[in-house]
């Protein structure tokens, strides 16, 4: 398959409310048949993003092109390529799943035979084929996940875009999600998708864009990302102060960096993970440095995001 | 239109499944119809010391009984005479048109031969004089009527003082003779005697009390028929219920921004105007289906009259536009639901309040009688009355049904202006 064509460009996009810049000029570009992810923490401004790809958020600045199209320009024509699966259960709780689908269908103007043929097909696809007539209220969280991506595929989109589709439901359900949106992107579904779940992006994604405070600081496959930026991380917590002299030994394995004012708590990015362990618990043993605790971190996702931005995903 | 009519038979849907919903828009008003109709109406009336009812006098008398009624009347707790408008003497056109206009519920109008007739009474019963009592015909019957009430009898009092010394000598003239002594002796025959005399004039021997009283409606007003208890409850009670569509409007729009439909209907191919269209429409209809039950139950129940149909659709087309208006502006100022629940119940009830749907606008104070109409409810009520109380038609609630409709666009203006669909 072809992953040449872009479908997706994305040139210095922005939004600004009131009070603070949300997204602050992002530029990117998905390709037909990618599986890309863009991963961040909580308000690094992916569902601005996403709002304003979809047409929910206007824009203060920049310019969405899906398809060639304008989005701005021909938006009907634009929007018809996507197919967006929103964070929360954007759906009706009083409606039944069948019924739901017949609303969002219509909105894109399906209907009749070809609207029911395909209301089962996606039902099918998310395994709900025998849940349409149920009211969608008594669902659990995991089918209310899937039959908001079912949503999504209603239209047979282009590319489909995925908010965080995985919040909030059990590891089994989980899975069943990923295997299901891996399938798509198999069949040749063009997949956008946010998450702030580290091992879920390095996992599926071709592409990852990381994202902080707004901005997209890095953006590449996982594997060049975790090798030109990934080093091992060794977290170190001292019960006082420590002295330089000490720091001296623990600095020839590779940089410091502190995480807190009163130098309690630093981080310690090296090559050489192995060496520096030894060198750190044989400084224990002597007790020259008190410390807390020591948590080493093999090279992924997360310490390329603690070597750019100096602070955890997860925190 | 295909996606206005998907988003109209999806909120549809999920409307008819929210039976609180249905029940707090259908009914809620129905039932304030019944219970205030029947049980409260006479609790909420004027007339009393708290909330006194203005009643303008135009006194014509020449001799000096017409000043004496007044200064009796002066007297009585729960009516406030006007005598005057900016320091002249208030004539009868004038009093007939602030009665037109709503100012008053109610004029007393006083003839140039009323002293000159009641003394004559004693001479020759058939010389009576007729006092005119001039209506809102929009103003409850049982207010009127007490108020009404009081008035006879404080003149019939009067005009039986003023004609007693002249009836105490036609009585026993002839057996006392001028220069009689007091006859104390008999005092327990003669007290009977004034009882039996008092009792009579009151009752006018046969030929009715001793002054005639004329009820009537301010000229230009429609005449005859008087407004019941219904004709103006069952409107102010649909305008109170009409209003009440705040609440599920403006809830619905928060629900849809809060759970991500908006999210997604918007990345959908159609424009913003097409899903407020779609979605405001529905909520209309309920508008409109609310109206034509209230007003069905006012017929059915309490056998009120409508007037003409096509005045009444023109007044309740602008009503519900209104209350929508006003529904989205409560939606875009709220953040969160338990915002706009709050906002919206304050705003139904003040509002009703407010514009007289509760407590009649006549009897409130005059800044409040001003404030309310800074109400859209007090224009639609004066539309509705036009129409089935004073029988008027298509071109004369024209007034009111523009000032509806521009209330609406004020409100759509604002409201369109402050939401966000995220």
């Amino acid at each position: 398959m072809s992953m040449t064509e872009t479908i997706l460009r994305v040139e210095s996009l922005r939004k600004r409310y009131d009070s603070a810049e949300a997204v602050g000029g992002i530029s990117f570009e998905v390709r037909r048949g990618e599986f890309f992810g863009l991963l961040g923490p909580n308000g690094a401004g992916k569902t601005t993003t996403i709002g304003m790809l979809t047409g929910w958020i206007e824009p203060t600045g920049g310019r969405v092109e899906i398809q060639g199209m304008d989005l701005s320009a021909r938006p009907r024509e634009a929007k018809k390529m996507i197919g967006l699966v929103p964070q929360n259960f954007a759906f009706y709780p009083t409606l039944t799943a069948g019924e739901n689908l017949t609303f969002f269908g219509r909105l894109y103007g399906m209907r009749g035979k070809a609207l029911e043929d395909r209301k089962a097909f996606v039902l099918g696809i998310v395994s709900l084929a025998d849940r349409a007539d149920q009211s969608v209220g008594t669902f659990s969280n995991g089918m209310k996940r899937r039959l908001n991506i079912a949503i999504g595929l209603l239209h047979e989109p282009a590319l489909l875009v995925l908010d965080e589709p995985t919040v909030g439901i059990d590891a089994q359900s989980r899975n069943a999600i990923l295997e299901s949106l891996r399938r798509l992107n198999l069949d040749g579904m063009t997949v956008l998708y946010t998450t702030h779940y580290i091992e879920e992006a390095q996992d599926l994604c071709d592409r990852v864009a990381i994202m902080d405070r707004g901005k997209i600081i890095a953006l590449d496959t996982p594997r060049a990302l975790i090798q030109s930026l990934g080093k091992g991380i060794i977290r170190m917590e001292f019960h006082e102060t420590v002295d330089e002299a000490l720091l001296g030994r623990i600095q020839a394995y590779g940089g410091i960096t502190w995480v807190d004012g009163p130098r309690k708590r630093a981080h310690l990015e090296t090559d050489r993970t192995a060496a520096a362990l030894r060198e750190l618990l044989d400084l224990k043993e002597t007790s020259q440095a008190l410390f807390n605790t020591l948590d080493v971190m093999e090279p992924d996702l997360e310490t390329v995001f603690i070597h750019l931005t100096g602070r955890a995903l997860r925190d | 239109m295909h996606q206005i009519l998907a988003i109209l038979a999806k909120e549809a849907k999920i409307l008819t499944r929210d039976r609180q919903a249905l029940a707090l828009l259908f009914a809620m008003p129905a039932f304030f119809i019944l219970v205030m109709s029947y049980a409260l109406e006479g609790v909420f009336e004027g007339g009393s010391k708290s909330r006194p009812v203005e009643v303008a006098v135009v006194n014509l008398d020449q001799g000096g009984l017409g000043r004496e009624v007044i200064s009796d009347l002066k007297g009585v707790e729960g009516i406030v005479l006007l005598e005057t408008v900016n320091g002249i003497p208030l004539t009868q056109e004038k009093a007939e048109e602030l009665i037109r206009k709503g100012k008053f519920p109610l004029a007393l109008l006083i003839p140039e031969t009323f002293s000159e007739r009641a003394m004559a009474l004693s001479m020759d019963p058939a010389q009576k004089g007729a006092v005119t009592f001039i209506h809102d015909p929009a103003t409850s019957m049982r207010l009127l009527s007490g108020i009404k009430g009081t008035i006879q009898g404080i003149i019939l009092r009067r005009v039986l003082l003023a004609t007693l010394p002249a009836r105490l000598l036609k009585e026993w003239g002839a057996e006392m003779g001028p220069f009689s002594p007091f006859p104390g002796a008999v005092s327990k025959n003669m007290e009977r005697r004034i009882e039996e005399m008092v009792a009579k004039a009151g009752k006018g021997a046969g030929n009715g009390p001793e002054v005639t009283f004329v009820s009537r409606p301010a000229q230009g007003h429609a005449p005859g028929r008087l407004p019941s208890a219904t004709e103006q409850n069952v409107p102010a009670y649909t305008i109170f219920g009409v209003f009440f569509i705040l609440l599920t409007l403006a809830s619905s729009f928060i629900q849809e921004k809060k759970e991500g439909t908006f999210q997604r209907i918007l990345s959908a191919p159609l424009s913003k105007a097409t899903l407020l269209i779609g979605k405001l429409l529905p909520y209309y209809l309920v508008n409109l289906v609310q109206i034509v039950l209230m007003f069905s139950v006012g017929v059915a129940l309490f056998g009120m009259k409508l007037g003409n149909p096509a005045a009444l659709i023109i007044v309740s087309l602008a009503l519900a536009l209104a209350a929508n208006g006003l529904g989205l502006l409560v939606a875009s100022l709220g953040k969160t639901e338990a915002q706009v629940n709050g906002l919206s119940v304050f705003l139904a009830i003040i509002l009703s309040a407010l514009g007289g749907m509760l407590v009649p606008a006549y009897v409130m104070p005059g800044f409040m009688k001003t404030l309310s109409l800074f109400t859209p409810h007090a224009w639609a009520l004066a539309g509705y009355q036009d129409v089935i109380v004073r029988g008027l038609g298509v071109r004369q609630v024209l007034p009111e049904a523009g000032i509806l409709i521009a209330f609406a666009g004020l409100f759509f203006i604002f409201a369109l202006w402050k939401f966000r669909f995220h």
